[in-house]
């Protein structure tokens, strides 16, 4: 984890939506949406990690995707401070603009075995960006792609080889090479070690916290899992149903969480202790539909703390105090559990 | 073969798989015993031989891998033959085998999305076994497959009988495997990582029903797993498998608070400890599992280990080495 230098707000989202369409009958009519991402804000300021969490289906790599017109938005505001260019509204900018401005936004994705092309070399795949960028040719190139494989900790010599000679970790740091070819300033990090073991996953985070360090990289860091997430994030953001509902420092939300779901995210991880006991919190019915969501909070037909007002207003996102935000009616009244700190093994 | 809190045993196993590249040797000896009615936690990283491990006590190595030494050992409570049987000398095929797998051997997979057939509802994947093994009609098979559900506490298990696969949540089609695996009250439940494609909050509940089960049938858990948390909270004993060896064994406060083997101690240093507040660099392996068609000589870790001393950890693989009752280590800082 980096120090954060700077309060300078590298990225902000407002009111981010990606509707998908459902269509049905015999003239393929629109009759519904999926909305993967309704209503998303947050922002990340210059140099931190902001964690993205939430459950299968929630929303997490459409959002990372949609903020950087992989997918377009179907409305909302994502503002990138770019460091020519200064703020430009990304969802308004045509081909040629986001031309300019793609190089400083990168992507890691979470699956090192699909997202390397297997018909080209290590060399094609890290020099890619360089060259559809028109940024080196010959034998600078060269000279690039070997110190880009040499930072991520591979030896220069595997250039010429293709993917399928490496393993699971060393594609991810292939992947994480040709993410930093252009010397982006954010880099979207989609599930980067959840297909790795737990050795090489530690590998990859160290790897990943030392470019951040070295480059003041700025992150925003999707994952499911809990325990990753707390240690690499500055701060935290929590998802559920395409929405969020709770962002703060990273300790804050862990230990003094203020929405019912992420109190149940904490009761529910597995302790790496066979000492203390995890006493999962019980929640009713299963996740709700993001084709079909139900009024009011989502989250009110499995909140064992809702109230008829829950059922009739959808929350929004406030700042509670301390840059802590939560989309809960209650969130002054209630007083939840957060993790319990335990000792070091 | 007299230990009574035993329920399996396993000696000296070895499976090879010869194929064209070149013999993979999964298991390398591996010996360890299930105690009766607890948990034994299987950990280690893909490659290890942790599921060829489980396979092999069902019969059910896939070509072209082959037993090739060493015996298994179940003790069977059923049909007036109680007593110890060998696994390891029954045909693949036998009625005797069949008579164990699924019956009094029973197994969870970790992808409830393909090991449940999309072609038929889940009351009839349940009741299969039930026909199978328990010899009652139609009509009876039903009300047990909906008692079954009722206990893996399934919502509207009558309603649930007749849905497809496709028509349930991850965590449901998990709880319908359980309720599979669980339908002839087996002596023994071989879980094979089987939370690893839930949510963290699916994961819980399925972790409390398997201990909630196991406490009231008093039933023994495998439990495979690479997952340290879920092993702290669900195991009472473990072992630790590197490269088709296993490196240590201990009951699980030992394993957590005494542990011995360096490639232990790296793995408990390499994940991040949720509440501990702490935000030090992980303690990560340097270098990573081999090639499985090479072999290592010595003790298979030497190559990554902080703790190797030259001219000694490449010869031989190390004995095992009791450190404490029950507490089994395979190192040379302790022999």
């Amino acid at each position: 984890m980096a120090e954060v230098t700077s309060d300078n707000i590298l990225l902000e989202v407002k009111e981010l939506k990606k509707h998908f369409p459902i269509t049905g009958g015999l003239m393929r009519k629109v009759v519904g949406y999926v909305k993967a991402v309704d209503g998303v804000s947050f922002y990340i300021k210059e140099g931190e990690t902001l964690g993205l969490v939430g459950e299968s289906g929630c929303g997490k790599t459409t959002c990372g995707r949609t903020v950087l017109r992989l997918l377009e938005p179907t409305a909302g505001e994502v503002v990138f401070d770019d460091p020519d260019l200064g703020k430009v509204h990304i969802e308004n900018l045509d081909q040629r603009q986001m031309k300019v401005v793609r190089p400083k936004m990168q992507i890691i994705f979470q699956d090192p075995f699909s997202s390397l092309d297997p018909r080209m070399t290590l060399e094609r795949i890290v020099s890619e960006p360089l060259v559809i960028n028109n940024m080196l040719h010959g034998q600078a190139l060269r000279n690039r792609v070997a110190e880009l494989l040499e930072l991520v900790g591979m030896r220069a010599e595997y250039m010429t080889r293709y993917p399928h000679a490496f393993s699971g970790g060393q594609r991810q740091r292939i992947g994480i090479a040709r993410a930093l070819a252009l010397n982006p300033k954010l880099i979207i990090c989609d599930e980067p070690v959840s297909a790795l073991d737990v050795s090489i996953q530690a590998q990859v985070l160290n790897l990943l916290e030392d470019l951040q360090a070295k480059f003041g990289l700025t992150y925003l860091f999707i994952a499911h899992d809990l325990s990753v997430v707390e240690h690499i994030s500055d701060r935290v953001a929590v998802m559920y149903v395409g929405f969020l509902v709770e962002m703060a420092e990273t300790n804050e939300l862990y230990y003094y969480p203020k929405h019912p779901y992420t109190e149940a995210l904490m009761a529910a991880i597995p302790k790496p202790n066979p000492r203390m006991r995890t006493q999962p919190i019980k929640l009713p019915g299963e996740v709700a539909s993001p084709a079909n969501p139900p009024s009011g909070c989502y989250f009110h037909p499995r909140c064992r703390y809702a109230q008829a007002v829950c059922s009739q207003t959808r929350p929004i996102l406030r700042d509670v105090g301390n840059e802590h935000w939560v989309a809960c009616h209650l969130a002054e009244e209630l007083h939840l559990a957060g993790l319990e700190e335990q000792q070091v093994l | 073969m007299e230990d009574k809190d035993v329920v399996l045993r396993v000696e000296d196993l070895h499976t090879y798989f010869h194929t064209t590249r070149g013999t993979v040797r999964a298991l390398n000896g591996v010996s360890y015993t299930v105690p009766k009615g607890k948990v034994l936690g299987v950990v280690g990283e893909s490659g290890c031989g942790k599921s060829v491990t489980s396979l092999a006590v069902m019969q059910l190595v896939p070509r072209p891998g082959r037993i090739e030494q060493g015996k298994i050992w179940f003790s069977t409570a059923r049909r007036g033959s109680a007593g110890w049987v060998e696994i390891t000398a029954l045909e693949r095929h036998s009625d005797e085998m069949h008579q164990i797998r699924g019956n009094e051997i029973s197994m969870i997979f970790q992808e409830p999305m393909t090991s449940l057939n999309p072609v038929y509802t889940v009351g009839d994947q349940i009741a299969e076994a039930i026909l199978l093994h328990q010899g009652v009609d139609k009509g009876e098979a039903r009300q047990r497959v909906i008692d079954i559900l009722t206990e893996v506490n399934m919502p509207n298990p009558e309603r649930i009988v007749d849905n497809y696969p496709h028509e349930l949540s991850g965590g449901m089609r998990q709880r319908a495997m359980i309720a599979m695996a669980l339908s002839c009250t087996p002596t023994m439940l071989i879980a094979d990582e089987p939370t690893t494609a839930l949510d963290v909050t699916t994961e819980a509940q399925i972790l409390d029903l398997m201990r909630e089960l196991q406490g009231d049938i008093g039933m023994s858990i495998m439990f495979i797993t690479h997952n340290l948390g879920v092993i702290a909270q669900m195991a009472d004993e473990v072992v630790i498998m590197y490269l088709g060896r296993i490196v240590e064994s201990a009951p699980i406060d030992d394993l957590f608070f005494d542990t011995k083997h360096p490639y232990t101690v790296a793995l408990l240093g390499s994940i991040p400890h949720v509440g501990s507040r702490t935000k030090d660099r992980l303690a990560s392996i340097r270098g990573m599992v081999p090639d499985p068609y090479s072999t290592v000589p010595g003790c298979p870790f030497h190559p990554r280990c902080d703790r190797y001393m030259r001219g000694i950890c490449e010869k031989e693989m190390p004995g095992e080495t009791m450190v404490a009752p029950k507490h089994m280590v395979r190192c040379y800082l302790y022999s």
